[in-house]
C-alpha cells in the first residue's frame, strides 16, 4: 500500500499539507497529479521548492501520475497524492488510480458553487464527480486538518440540488 | 476594584487579540507576551510569566495554516491571568492552587474562541460582497472602509472570547474554589511542572521533524546529567 | 512611470493590515487590493483601475510575511502592464502561482520553526522568574520575519517576476527543518531544567527525574495520533490531582 492519502485541494502543496498531514501521517512522498501544474515550468518549480529536500515530489499530468502508480516505483514510499478539483480525483480513478479514501480539503468559492463547509465549496458537476466516485466505492470525507473532525461529505450537502 | 482589573484585561485582550490574525502578526499575542504585559499592567508581572510558561507551549504547535483555526490561547492566557490576579484580591487567596485553578478553567474555554474567530470570518464574507458592489459602483473609499470594518469583526470576537472566560470564571471559581483549595494543595507544583512539559510533548508528536523523540529524549538526558553533574 | 517612495512605502505599511478582512471566500483577497490600491490609483485612470481592482479582488492567500514580496512584484508588473509592455506572465498568473508555494514554506519557517525556538529559548528566562522574558522573546523572534518583510518588498519590486528566484536559491524548506530540529534541541533542554529545578526544591533524588521521559513520550505518541490538547492536559491534570490526593492519604496512614 503506498498512497496513505489522498486528498482534493486547490492549492495542492501549502502550509496545511506540508506542516499537518505530512507529520500526521508520515509521508515521504507527494505526489501532484495536475495537468495546468505539470504544463507550467515555472508553477512547477516553485512548488518543488517549497518542500524539504529530504522529501520526494513527483508533479505530473493525470495521465502520467497515473502511469506512475501503475509502474510500481513508488511501492516503497508512503505517498501523499494531491488532485486539484474533485474532476481530477474521478479521471484518474476511472483510468485506473484505485484509492480507497479521500479527503476534501480546499475547495474554492465561485460562480454557482453550493458551500458544504467553511473551506469547501462544490458545483452540481463536482457533486456528481463525487457521487460517482463513491458508488465505485471511495470514501470521502472532508477535513482541512488532522486536528479538526472528520465528517462524511453527504451530512455537509444542505439540500441537494439547492444552494447553500 | 475587580472592574477596573477587568477593563485593563479588556484593552490587552483587544491589542493582543488583534494581533492573531487582523495586524502586524509581531507575536504580542502569544501568551508569553500577552500574560506577563496584562499581569504587569494590573501590578503582578510575576503571576503572568507564570501563566505565560505554563501556556505558551501548550497549543504552540497547532499553525494557523490557511483557514484551518487553533484555540485561542490568547484569550485563555489573558483571562486566566486576570482572573487569578482579581480572584486573588477578593478570595484573599493570592496562591498558586488559586492559578491552577483559573487556567483550568480558561483552557477548556480556549474552544470558545475558535467559535467566536469562526464567526467573525464567516461575517467577513458580507464586508467582502459589499466591497465588490463598492467597486463595481466605482466607490473605492467604500472598498478600503469594508476592509477596515473587517478589523472590527475580529476585535468583537477577541473581546467576545475574553469576556465569555472572565464571566465563566467569575462565576464558577468562587464556588468550587473552598472544595479545591484542599486537593490541589498536595499537586500544584507538580501541575505548574507538567502543563509546559505536555505541551512539548504536543510539540514532539505533530512536528514535522523526523525522529523528533529520539533527538529531544537526547538532548533532555544530555541537558539533564550536565545539570545533575556540575 | 514608476512609483513614488512615497507609495511604495504607504503600501507596505497596508501590508500590516492584509488579514485585516480575512474571509473564508477569499481569504486575503480584499486586504490584497486594499493594500495595492494607493499604488493603484497612481498608475491608472479611472476607468481601468475598476478593472484592475475587481481582477485583484480575487481569491488569495499567502503567509502575512512573505505577501509584501508578492504585492512588491505585482506593483512592478501593474508598472509594466500600464506601460503596455509585454509581461513575462500575467499579474494573476503569478499571484496563484506564488501564494502557495509562499505560503507553505512561512508556515513551516516562521510558525513551524522560528516560534518554538524564540520561544524555548525565552521560556528558560521566563521560568527563572526575569521579567524581560517576553522583550527577549519578542526581540529574538521578530528580527527575521521583519527582515522578510522589508527586504522581500524591496527585492520584490526591484526584480519582479525574477525574485522568486531566492525561494530556490536558499532552499528555505530545509532551513525550516533545521530551525524545528533547532527548536527541539532547546525545548530538551528547558524540559530538563524544568524537571530538575522542581526535584531540588522537593529535595528528591535527581536521577528521578530521567523517568520524566517516559510519560513524555507516551504524550507525544498519543498527540501523534490525533489526540487534542485539551484532552491530554486535562487528563494529566487528572492524574496529577489524584495521584497528589492518594500520596496525602498515604503518608498521613503510614504516619498513623
Amino acid at each position: 500500500m503506498s498512497i496513505v492519502l489522498t486528498r482534493i485541494d486547490n492549492r495542492l502543496i501549502h502550509g496545511q499539507v506540508l506542516e499537518s498531514w505530512v507529520p500526521y501521517i508520515h509521508a515521504d512522498c507527494i505526489v501532484v497529479a495536475n495537468d495546468e501544474m505539470a504544463a507550467t515550468p515555472l508553477k512547477r518549480m516553485m512548488m518543488e521548492a517549497s518542500v524539504p529536500s529530504r522529501m520526494r515530489v513527483e508533479i505530473g499530468s493525470i495521465e502520467d501520475t497515473v502511469a506512475l502508480f501503475a509502474s510500481k516505483k513508488l511501492d516503497h514510499c508512503k505517498a501523499l497524492l494531491l488532485f486539484g478539483s474533485t474532476i481530477d480525483a474521478l479521471r484518474a480513478y476511472r483510468l485506473g488510480l484505485i484509492y480507497q479514501q479521500l479527503n476534501l480539503g480546499n475547495l474554492h468559492a465561485g460562480e454557482g458553487k453550493a458551500r458544504l463547509s467553511c473551506t469547501i465549496f462544490i458545483d452540481r458537476d463536482g457533486l456528481e464527480d463525487l457521487e460517482q466516485l463513491e458508488l465505485a466505492g471511495v470514501k470521502i470525507t472532508a477535513r482541512c486538518i488532522p486536528a479538526d473532525i472528520e465528517r462524511s461529505w453527504r451530512k455537509l450537502i444542505p439540500n441537494r440540488g439547492g444552494k447553500g | 476594584m475587580i472592574a477596573v482589573d477587568l477593563l485593563f484585561g479588556a484593552l490587552v485582550s483587544l491589542l493582543c487579540g488583534l494581533d492573531r490574525t487582523a495586524l502586524l502578526q509581531v507575536m504580542i499575542s502569544r501568551p508569553l507576551v500577552a500574560a506577563p504585559l496584562v499581569a504587569w499592567l494590573l501590578g503582578e508581572p510575576l503571576v503572568g510569566l507564570q501563566v505565560g510558561v505554563m501556556v505558551e507551549l501548550l497549543w504552540l504547535a497547532r499553525l494557523p495554516v490557511g483557514a484551518a483555526i487553533p484555540p485561542d490561547d490568547t484569550q485563555v492566557s489573558i483571562a486566566g491571568t486576570v482572573l487569578a490576579i482579581s480572584l486573588g484580591k477578593a478570595l484573599h487567596a493570592d496562591s498558586l492552587e488559586l492559578l491552577l485553578l483559573c487556567l483550568l478553567v480558561a483552557i477548556p474555554l480556549g474552544k470558545v474562541g475558535q467559535f467566536f474567530d469562526h464567526a467573525a470570518r464567516q461575517y467577513n464574507v458580507r464586508l467582502l460582497n459589499r466591497a465588490e458592489t463598492a467597486l463595481a459602483n466605482g466607490n473605492l473609499f467604500a472598498v478600503e472602509f469594508q476592509h477596515l470594518r473587517g478589523i472590527l469583526s475580529f476585535s468583537l470576537a477577541a473581546i467576545g472570547t475574553y469576556s465569555f472566560i472572565v464571566v465563566s470564571g467569575l462565576l464558577l471559581i468562587p464556588l468550587c474554589w473552598s472544595l479545591v483549595q484542599h486537593p490541589l494543595e498536595h499537586s500544584s507544583s507538580w501541575l505548574q511542572l507538567a502543563l509546559p512539559l505536555v505541551g512539548v510533548a504536543v510539540i514532539l508528536g505533530t512536528i514535522n521533524v523526523s525522529r523528533a523523540l529520539t533527538l529531544f529524549c537526547a538532548t533532555f538526558g544530555t541537558a539533564f546529567l550536565l545539570m545533575w553533574l556540575v | 512611470m514608476s512609483l513614488s517612495r512615497v507609495t511604495r512605502i504607504h503600501v507596505w505599511f497596508r501590508m500590516l493590515l492584509l488579514q485585516g478582512s480575512w474571509n473564508f471566500e477569499r481569504l486575503q483577497g480584499l486586504g490584497f487590493l486594499y493594500a495595492l490600491l494607493p499604488a493603484l490609483k497612481k498608475i491608472y485612470r479611472r476607468e481601468e483601475l475598476l478593472k484592475v481592482g475587481k481582477e485583484h479582488l480575487s481569491y488569495f492567500n499567502t503567509h502575512p510575511y512573505l505577501a509584501p514580496a508578492v504585492a512588491a512584484a505585482v506593483l512592478k508588473l501593474e508598472e509594466q502592464r500600464a506601460a503596455k509592455e509585454e509581461l513575462p506572465v500575467a499579474i494573476s498568473d503569478f499571484k496563484e502561482m506564488v501564494a502557495a508555494p509562499y505560503a507553505a514554506i512561512g508556515d513551516a519557517l516562521f510558525w513551524g520553526g522560528l516560534r518554538p525556538l524564540a520561544a524555548g529559548i525565552a521560556l528558560f528566562f521566563a521560568a527563572k522568574g526575569i521579567l524581560w522574558a517576553p522583550v527577549v522573546f519578542l526581540l529574538l523572534y521578530n528580527a527575521v520575519p521583519i527582515w522578510f518583510r522589508v527586504a522581500g518588498f524591496v527585492r520584490g519590486y526591484r526584480l519582479g517576476v525574477q525574485s522568486v528566484e531566492f525561494l530556490q536559491r536558499h532552499r528555505l524548506p530545509d532551513w525550516a527543518i533545521h530551525t524545528k530540529e533547532a527548536a527541539i534541541v532547546v525545548l530538551g533542554g528547558f524540559s530538563a531544567f524544568l524537571v530538575f529545578q522542581q526535584l531540588q526544591q522537593q529535595a528528591l533524588p535527581s536521577w528521578l527525574g530521567l523517568f520524566t521521559l517516559l510519560p513524555m513520550i507516551m504524550l507525544g505518541l498519543i498527540a501523534r495520533k490525533g489526540v487534542s490538547t485539551l484532552m491530554l492536559t486535562l487528563l494529566t491534570a487528572i492524574i496529577i490531582v489524584l495521584a497528589g490526593l492518594f500520596w496525602a492519604d498515604l503518608t498521613s496512614w503510614v504516619a498513623l
